[in-house]
């Protein structure tokens, strides 16, 4: 996923559920935050770009590389945040200029994605930015490191790796990172800074209203599958007293005979119904019904025998559930 | 005491040997009342009472008519008792109903028979004609109710014809057969006035004729049937119970 070099960090690693989506923006809006904060989950990661407080970019991108901007982003990270139960945030400040590549590069388009280093012929890819004058950045990164090279119109802007706060002259961190095994390089075509339009998505949308609808939605949601548990728990115990019903009627006509099941009907009937079986007075009373009509048609013996039948028949269900 | 024994020494053997069966019969439905479910107390009850019934051959004020009615009476309310037990098995069959408590059906008989003597009491002393008009209905009754028993009894085998006890009620069917033999014979020949109790009367009070001499063979027919299924209802009833009693141990 994409991952940017850190910058100067602010906060890192603070955990996203416990955080809302509309404080956190209000916190860097109003504090005029310059740079980009970055919102890490399991299968997504978003990147917002602000510029003296204005939130200028919203990017987020999946696990496939499937990106959503501006307010889909938005409305997604809000979705994340809500549902996702992981996730950490980190804020990095950059200065203007580098945010603005950040925010060109976000707005830009993807020439080469995930290309192994050690496979590329380097020279003649940095040829064709110089020779075709390209506004864009090359990304070199591994699992855990990224730096990247602005270009303006074919020429080298600058490096960004991290811990810069802006765009360096150096190249060093740039080539060590080239040099780690596994790296592999993005390129992207950035549109000049004067062609994005600088618009702040806080004004453009009403990231109260995304959350509370969002909140709402996973409200219901978790309600909906809190019922459909509830309705599968009570399905399930429903079944578990109708097999423990059937057991009762088996063991009740083994002893009585054909009436015996009848009997069973009758006595469930007045006790309340099958869930009488599992509950402990219901059981003893249901037992003693049982036992009055039993007491007509078979010996004293059978009876005793048949009760301690049952006796243990319903401590073994309700030891089991 | 005395009494007691001349009665028992004038007493037909036969007759004898019939209220000693029924005495046992009796003690045995009596003891079976007590220690079983509250449907059996109605039956067992009116099995008892039936000895209470026939034991006015021993009994040393049997001369006083309104007791000999009593007996009668007694006999009605015996037969009453079984149909009314024979019912609510029945309905306990179907419906697996049972109510009531023992305590109320023993107060309710006491108090039935205690109806009937004050009705006997606050009524005229019974001629032997309305003796004899009692003991008919007794026997119209029993009769007819053996009938429907043997019908109940037949439902109720069906229905619970896989329990221990449903055997038991093959032989109460076989109980109730007798004793349609009996009271039936016994009210054929009421009903023919071809029986003892006519034929005294005719002889002391009235003097209408009687056609006895002209049927000699079937009245002998249906007195002796009335002697022989009296005696087998009598030990039948007995070793019923018994039975009934081991299959429920």
């Amino acid at each position: 996923m994409f991952l940017l070099p850190k910058g100067n960090p602010l906060f890192e690693n603070l955990a996203v559920t416990k955080l809302k989506l509309p404080d956190v923006l209000l916190k860097l809006s109003t504090g005029g935050f310059t740079g980009y904060s970055s919102f890490v989950f399991q299968t997504s990661t978003v990147i917002l770009v602000f510029e003296a407080g204005k939130l200028v970019s919203a990017l987020l991108e999946d696990r496939n590389g499937k990106r959503q901007n501006g307010f889909e982003a938005l409305s997604a990270l809000a979705e994340l945040m809500v549902s996702s139960g992981s996730g950490t945030m980190n804020v990095y400040k950059l200065s203007k200029d580098l945010t603005m590549c950040i925010h060109a590069l976000l707005e830009g388009e993807t020439l080469y994605k995930a290309q192994e280093l050690k496979l590329i012929d380097i020279n003649s890819l940095l040829g064709k930015v110089k020779n075709d004058r390209m506004n864009g950045c090359l990304r070199i990164y591994t699992e855990e490191h990224s730096a990247m090279i602005f270009y303006k119109e074919g020429n080298p802007l600058g490096f960004f790796h991290d811990g810069s706060g802006d765009i360096e002259s150096s190249s060093s961190e740039s080539q060590k990172i080239a040099g780690l095994p596994g790296a592999k390089i993005d390129l992207f075509a950035t549109q000049s800074v004067e062609e994005i339009m600088g618009i702040n998505l806080l004004e453009v949308a009403n990231i109260q209203k995304i959350w509370d609808t969002t909140v709402a939605l996973h409200q219901s949601e978790i309600d909906r599958t809190n019922k459909e548990r509830q309705e599968r728990d009570i399905k399930a115990a429903t079944l578990r007293l109708a097999e423990l019903e059937e057991q009762v009627k088996v063991i009740v006509g083994e002893y009585v005979g054909k009436v015996g099941r009848g009997i069973v009907d009758k006595e469930l009937s007045e006790n309340g119904g099958n869930s009488c079986l599992i509950d402990e007075a219901g059981f003893a009373k249901f037992l003693a019904g049982i036992e009055r009509a039993a007491k007509l048609l078979i010996s004293g013996t059978n009876i005793k025998a048949m009760m301690e039948k049952l006796s243990s028949t319903i401590t073994n269900a309700r030891s089991e559930s | 005491m005395e009494k007691f024994f001349e009665l028992l020494t004038q007493m037909n053997p036969f007759d004898l040997v019939q209220v000693i069966f029924w005495g046992m019969a009796g003690a045995i439905s009596f003891y079976f009342s007590i220690g079983n479910a509250r449907v059996w107390t109605s039956i067992s009850i009116g099995f008892f009472l039936i000895f209470l019934s026939q034991a006015y051959g021993i009994n040393p004020w049997g001369h006083y008519q309104k007791l000999t009615a009593f007996h009668y009476i007694v006999g009605t309310v015996a037969i009453m008792m079984i149909t009314h037990g024979f019912l609510e098995y029945y309905v306990f069959c179907r419906t697996f109903e049972i109510s009531g408590n023992k305590l109320i059906v023993y107060l309710s008989t006491l108090g039935i028979l205690a109806a009937s003597g004050v009705f006997l009491m606050i009524n005229p002393n019974p001629s032997p004609n309305t003796i004899r008009n009692i003991r008919m209905v007794e026997n119209a009754i029993w009769v007819f109710l053996c009938v429907m028993n043997i019908e109940l009894v037949r439902k109720i085998y069906l229905a619970i014809k896989d329990s221990d006890i449903s055997k038991g009620f093959i032989a109460f069917g076989l109980v109730f057969f007798f004793i349609f033999l009996w009271k039936g014979s016994e009210l054929y020949l009421q009903i023919f006035q071809w029986d003892q109790d006519w034929q005294d009367i005719i002889a002391l009070m009235t003097d209408e004729s009687t056609d006895f001499d002209q049927y000699p063979a079937r009245i002998q027919f249906s007195q002796e049937v009335r002697r022989y299924a009296g005696l087998l209802s009598g030990i039948s009833v007995g070793g019923t119970f018994t039975y009934i009693y081991r299959l429920l141990k």
